[in-house]
């Protein structure tokens, strides 16, 4: 096959969803890049542990991220971060598939994008409203909560 | 909302399981924590449940300690096992006041010993108040093949011959910042040349501060060092450096951003008088081109005639360290007038109230001001006063953090400055005569502090001055729930004052008293909040040693130090103790005291 004809690449999500994509910006993820280097046949990639909501959203990241060039200029990277900024204000259900999407398919700059947001997030809370945010279950004995408490206020703060 | 790269859109619906928050963050946890820095952070994630515990405690990467003998080396290493850079504080900030005894401890090599064993890639280290052997910096050069990174704040123990070793053993050294350290070898005539003893092919250093070393230093090694050093970004150099020899650093190193000038006075031995023109060299461009400027420090031995040659550089500048500099209104005026983007300012009180008006017309931006006493005796003259006071409250509308000495101070100007600066964080007023009321009503200060803990409402650090009553401490007590360090010198009628503060300052961690009448019922006062505290130091009051014991029976974990600031045993029979330092500690007492230091 030629260049030209590769271009495309056919992903398909859990949910049966078709997306035709540019090779570069499916690329962006190491996950579908290694299953391209594997097989080149141009058959339908399945995307099994995303579903098409969630894929679309990754596709805008990937595309956006490919289509803006590198650059040492203060104001693009500026506007770049803004559009990540923007990208981002999806609500938690959206981000955690999100998550787990740019986990799976190794897309290093989403994952971090979405970390960084999940930390904000955390920043100035309590541990109460951290395991109330994310619905985690206090498995510590109140002594055990209490020593480290008292460590980490004594020592450590 | 789709794009047109989507081909096909199933119509049939499935059933939508959202993910659980819980498991999702499990399986990046660490990526996530990569990205929470601040202490407080990491502290509350570390108590959300097991897993979360253990994984903080794997990718905490800066381990504070903010108190060395409030936990042992042991326990801290063994909880952090990834930690790549540490800060170690040891001796309370009444150290440098000289009153604390010799040899009192804080003592580096213990934490050195537990950190080259846990973390032998670490990177970087920053002491304060902490005592730091030749020795120390032998081995820390030998322990960490990584070291990039060494700042020592008011620390001791340590001289050039430690310095040498660290130079010439630690190849990939960034910053080397030495700050008001005392180092032991200052009387001797020659210390070793540790200028000469970086790498000779180059080195990586960006910063390197050495002002408090009051020595030679080998000049044209420390010019070789500057020249290969390309990377260099603050150079802080000490009173020995000579204007002539500030030239021939700068035109080698135009991309410096922190500069401290070192004398900014002319080489002694210039043969015509001092003065532009002549066989001097032409200042005035070497400054110019360094066009990255934005923080001067030194003007050790200031010549003011040549003040002009930094003019270029002023309207870049964000941060002006007059400190040392003994100018006068007109000669700060010249400059000050300049430096419309200034944001932190140290002088001296010599440019007296008519130099602060001319930074209040100024300094708009100003968000730091420390005016510091060029004569600190009680009875000295003081040249500011209420007056220059007024001039910031009214000019320097965002000020942040204020530490101001003076003679004569009103509460009307105090009171002022709580309205007008909302945003202090930092208010340190220190009138240096003790007792002393506002001098044109002769009432005592109780109002202008009081109006700063009731309008200044993110106030977390205040030092207080003056003739104070109790009705001052009732004021902190009530408004100042924000507040966490309280320094109080010569203050207060009874024991009520110290009970208001213990008892309302939620928030209090840090707690500097001396010379004031506060006996042991204050002392009991704060009992329930001892243990919230980082330290509580009380010295020239009136406490006794029986109730010190009291005390040490009831909170088993608090540990008392008994002293005088010199090295000799406390009494029994002696009626008050000189000095109680107290402070939390999971470690128990230490056993590095010296004798004259007793531990109840």
């Amino acid at each position: 096959m030629s260049t030209e004809e590769r271009r495309i690449v056919v992903l398909r999500s859990s949910d049966e969803e078709i997306f035709e994509v540019d090779i570069d910006v499916a690329s962006e993820s190491q996950t579908i890049k290694h299953s391209i280097e594997d097989d080149d046949s141009g058959r339908v990639i399945p995307v099994p542990n995303v579903d098409g909501h969630t894929l679309a959203k990754v596709i805008e990241y990937c595309k956006k991220h490919v289509e803006t060039p590198r650059s040492d200029d203060r104001d693009a990277q500026d506007a770049l971060r803004a559009w990540d900024t923007e990208y981002m204000k999806i609500d938690q259900n959206t981000l955690f598939e999100l998550i787990l999407a740019a986990n799976y398919l190794n897309i290093k700059g989403l994952l971090d994008l979405t970390c960084q947001t999940v930390a904000d997030m955390i920043k100035g809370k309590s541990p109460e409203e951290i395991r109330a945010m994310f619905n985690i279950k206090n498995d510590f004995t109140p002594q055990e909560e209490e020593d480290i408490r008292k460590e980490n206020q004594w020592a450590f703060e | 909302m789709r794009e047109d790269w989507v081909v096909d859109a199933p119509i049939v619906g499935r059933d939508y399981q959202p993910p659980c928050p819980d498991q999702v963050i499990e399986n990046v946890l660490e990526n996530v924590l990569h990205f929470l820095t601040a202490r407080r952070d990491r502290n509350a994630v570390s108590l959300v449940c097991k897993s979360w515990y253990r994984a903080e405690a794997y990718t905490r990467s800066e381990l504070f300690i903010g108190n060395c003998y409030a936990v042992s080396p042991r326990r801290a290493t063994e909880r952090f096992r990834r930690v790549y850079s540490v800060v170690i504080k040891g001796k309370p900030r009444f150290a440098d006041f000289s009153l604390m005894p010799v040899n009192w401890g804080a003592h580096f090599t213990p934490w050195l010993s537990a950190l080259a064993a846990a973390y032998p890639w670490l990177e970087k280290v920053y002491l304060k108040r902490m005592s730091i052997t030749d020795d120390d910096l032998a081995r820390l050069s030998l322990a960490f093949p990584s070291f990039k990174e060494l700042t020592l704040v008011c620390c001791d123990g340590f001289g050039t011959s430690g310095l040498a070793i660290l130079a010439s053993k630690c190849r990939q050294l960034r910053v080397l910042d030495l700050i008001e350290d005392e180092l032991n070898d200052d009387d001797d005539d020659d210390g070793a040349d540790w200028i000469s003893c970086f790498p000779a092919d180059g080195t990586c250093l960006e910063s390197l501060s050495f002002d408090c070393i009051e020595q030679q230093i080998n000049f044209p090694a420390l010019e070789s060092l500057v020249a290969r050093s390309p990377n260099l970004k603050k150079l802080r150099l000490n009173q020995f450096v000579s204007l002539e020899q500030l030239h021939r650093l700068i035109v080698r190193a135009s991309q410096l951003t922190h500069l401290g000038t070192g004398s900014f006075s002319p080489s002694q031995n210039l043969a015509p008088p001092p003065g532009p023109g002549g066989n001097e060299p032409d200042y005035g461009p070497a400054f110019a081109a360094c066009k990255s400027l934005v923080c001067l420090s030194g003007f050790r031995e200031v010549v003011p005639l040549y003040l002009p040659v930094i003019y270029p550089v002023c309207e870049n500048l964000t941060s002006l360290n007059f400190s040392y500099a003994n100018l006068n209104a007109q000669e700060l005026h010249s400059v000050i007038s300049l430096c419309h983007k200034l944001r932190t300012l140290w002088v001296l009180d010599t440019v007296r109230d008519e130099g602060l008006k001319a930074v209040g017309a100024t300094c708009k931006d100003l968000l730091e001001l420390r005016v510091f006493p060029i004569d600190a005796r009680e009875d000295s003259e003081g040249f500011v006063s209420e007056v220059g006071l007024l001039a910031i409250a009214q000019g320097c509308r965002k000020l942040r953090s204020i530490l101001y000495f003076c003679q004569r101070m009103t509460n009307a100007a105090v009171i002022a400055m709580s309205k007008n600066c909302p945003d202090l964080v930092v208010f340190r007023l220190c009138i240096m005569g003790r007792h002393r009321p506002d001098h044109v009503t002769n009432e005592p200060m109780d109002k202008g502090f009081g109006a700063i803990v009731i309008n200044c409402k993110k106030l977390t650090r205040l030092g207080i001055s003056g003739l104070l009553t109790d009705e001052a401490f009732a004021y902190i007590g009530k408004y100042g729930k924000l507040v966490r360090t309280l320094s109080v010198a010569f203050a207060g009628d009874s024991d009520m004052a110290l009970k208001y503060v213990l008892q309302g300052c939620s928030n209090l961690q840090k707690l500097e008293v001396r010379d004031s009448p506060f006996g042991d019922s204050a002392l009991f006062a704060g009992l329930q909040h001892y243990y919230n505290m980082r330290f509580f130091w009380i010295s020239s009051c009136k406490i006794t040693l029986q109730n010190c014991r009291q005390i040490a029976r009831t909170l088993p974990n608090m540990v008392l130090e008994v002293f005088t600031n010199m090295p000799v045993a406390v009494q029994d029979e002696d009626e008050f103790v000189d000095t109680l330092y107290m402070y939390r500690s999971l470690a128990g007492p230490r056993n590095d005291n010296p004798s004259y230091v007793r531990i109840l």
